[in-house]
């Protein structure tokens, strides 16, 4: 398989703890983008279960970031497991763009806490939530060229995807609530130009990444993104049912809407580990075609 | 329907970040030869690469090398064994860091002819 790095004990267990650290830092994004979006629309429940999402989140980013470190020393070392609390080999990956992404990851997570301080907290939290988007652009391949373009287009789909990953648990809470029709309504409308926001964004990232379509057919790389491919075209279907089918039930009073609906947001949850785990996988162990 | 997925596609195609890909360009010996005698042991990267852990192997067991480069970053790396290399298969093996911060390996095999 073109572009495949060999795939040992330490880079399952690096897909696994990258593919939850992409979970906690939507999850903290989004909880502040919920709560600062629907602040006024959404009850006092659905805006508590967000806030506190993005604090547990935020907590889940820290540990899992420590972990990173050390899979990551051990990878490098050749030492096994042992290489993980080498101090010469932390140094290295303290030294490497992984050391200036986790000053921003930890540094953003930790303002997220914030959000537990009314008013100024919320202010906090939300530039926490920018310096988590912005410490993805300080790795791997954010760091090649046009930098600028990929950098802005990188924040711009996480904070989409944040927003629409952030809202999912507060909404599937409001679902049997006599709210929860009309903010399930206004997150539809808004997150129409989320998803427009996370197409374009991406998109564009893929095109300035790969080179060309035709390089993703044969390529590990190519494989794992149809993998994705397939699971985000679930989950848009998923997206469009509840808002073109469901939520108008919803709010006509049809029975049996409310847990149809909760349903399928599980689903929807479910599709995004999905998508987390195939992205860790794609950007742990393969290589864009542009880069072979 | 079709609109779906077409959006299901073009949101898919998402930004991946992945490692970066500083190619070993060439090695010496090269990948699969057969030599008569081996002085030096180097590999060249498109891009400065840490090298951090080398080990050269042969049917009998590890072989001992010395290192010229360090573990800075580098184009370049060398190194030399430390006794004539007995005729017979050896395969090299590393392991580092790529300028994005990416765990690298790789490996090549020479023999050496009688």
């Amino acid at each position: 398989m073109t572009g495949l790095a060999p795939i040992d004990g330490l880079a399952v267990l690096a897909i696994l703890a990258k593919a939850i650290g992409y979970g906690a830092a939507l999850v903290a994004m989004g909880g502040v983008l919920f709560s600062t979006v629907f602040a006024t629309r959404a009850d006092a429940p659905a805006l508590r279960t967000a806030r506190q999402l993005a604090v547990g989140a935020a907590l889940v980013g820290l540990a899992v970031l420590a972990l990173r470190f050390g899979i990551r020393a051990a990878r490098i070392s050749g030492m096994g497991f042992e290489g993980a609390a080498d101090p010469m080999m932390l140094g290295f990956v303290w030294d490497s763009p992984l050391g200036t992404a986790a000053i921003w990851r930890g540094a953003g997570d930790l303002a997220i806490l914030a959000i537990l301080v009314p008013r100024i907290g919320h202010w906090i939290a939300l530039g926490g939530s920018v310096a988590v988007a912005i410490s993805f652009t300080q790795v791997g391949h954010a760091l090649g060229e046009p930098r600028a373009a990929l950098a802005v287009l990188l924040v711009l789909h996480l904070l989409a995807a944040a927003f629409w990953v952030g809202a999912l648990a507060p909404l599937r809470r409001t679902a049997f609530l006599p709210i929860g029709a009309d903010l399930l309504h206004h997150f539809g409308k808004i997150a129409v130009f989320g998803v427009a926001v996370l197409v374009i964004a991406g998109t564009a990232l893929a095109y300035l990444l790969s080179g060309s379509l035709a390089a993703l057919f044969g390529t590990a790389y190519g494989l794992g993104l149809l993998l994705k491919v397939g699971v985000v075209s679930a989950l848009l279907g998923l997206a469009a049912l509840n808002k073109v089918r469901l939520v108008p039930a919803l709010r006509a009073g049809k029975p049996g809407t409310a847990d149809a609906l909760r349903r399928s947001i599980s689903l929807e949850m479910l599709a995004v580990a999905l998508i987390l785990l195939a992205t860790a996988m794609i950007t742990t162990v393969t290589t864009p075609p542009i880069n072979l | 329907m079709i609109r779906q997925t077409l959006l299901g596609l073009a949101a898919a195609i998402a930004p991946v970040i992945a490692f970066a890909h500083t190619d070993s360009e060439g090695t010496t010996p090269a990948d699969g030869t057969t030599v008569s005698d081996v002085s030096e042991i180097s590999m060249r990267f498109d891009d400065p690469m840490r090298i951090i852990s080398v080990t050269l192997t042969s049917p009998d067991g590890d072989v001992e090398i010395e290192r010229e480069t360090g573990m800075e970053p580098a184009r370049e790396f060398r190194a030399t064994p430390l006794e004539e290399l007995a005729p017979g298969s050896y395969r090299f093996d590393w392991r580092g860091m790529a300028s994005d911060g990416h765990p690298m390996q790789g490996s090549f095999s020479f023999t050496v002819s009688e």
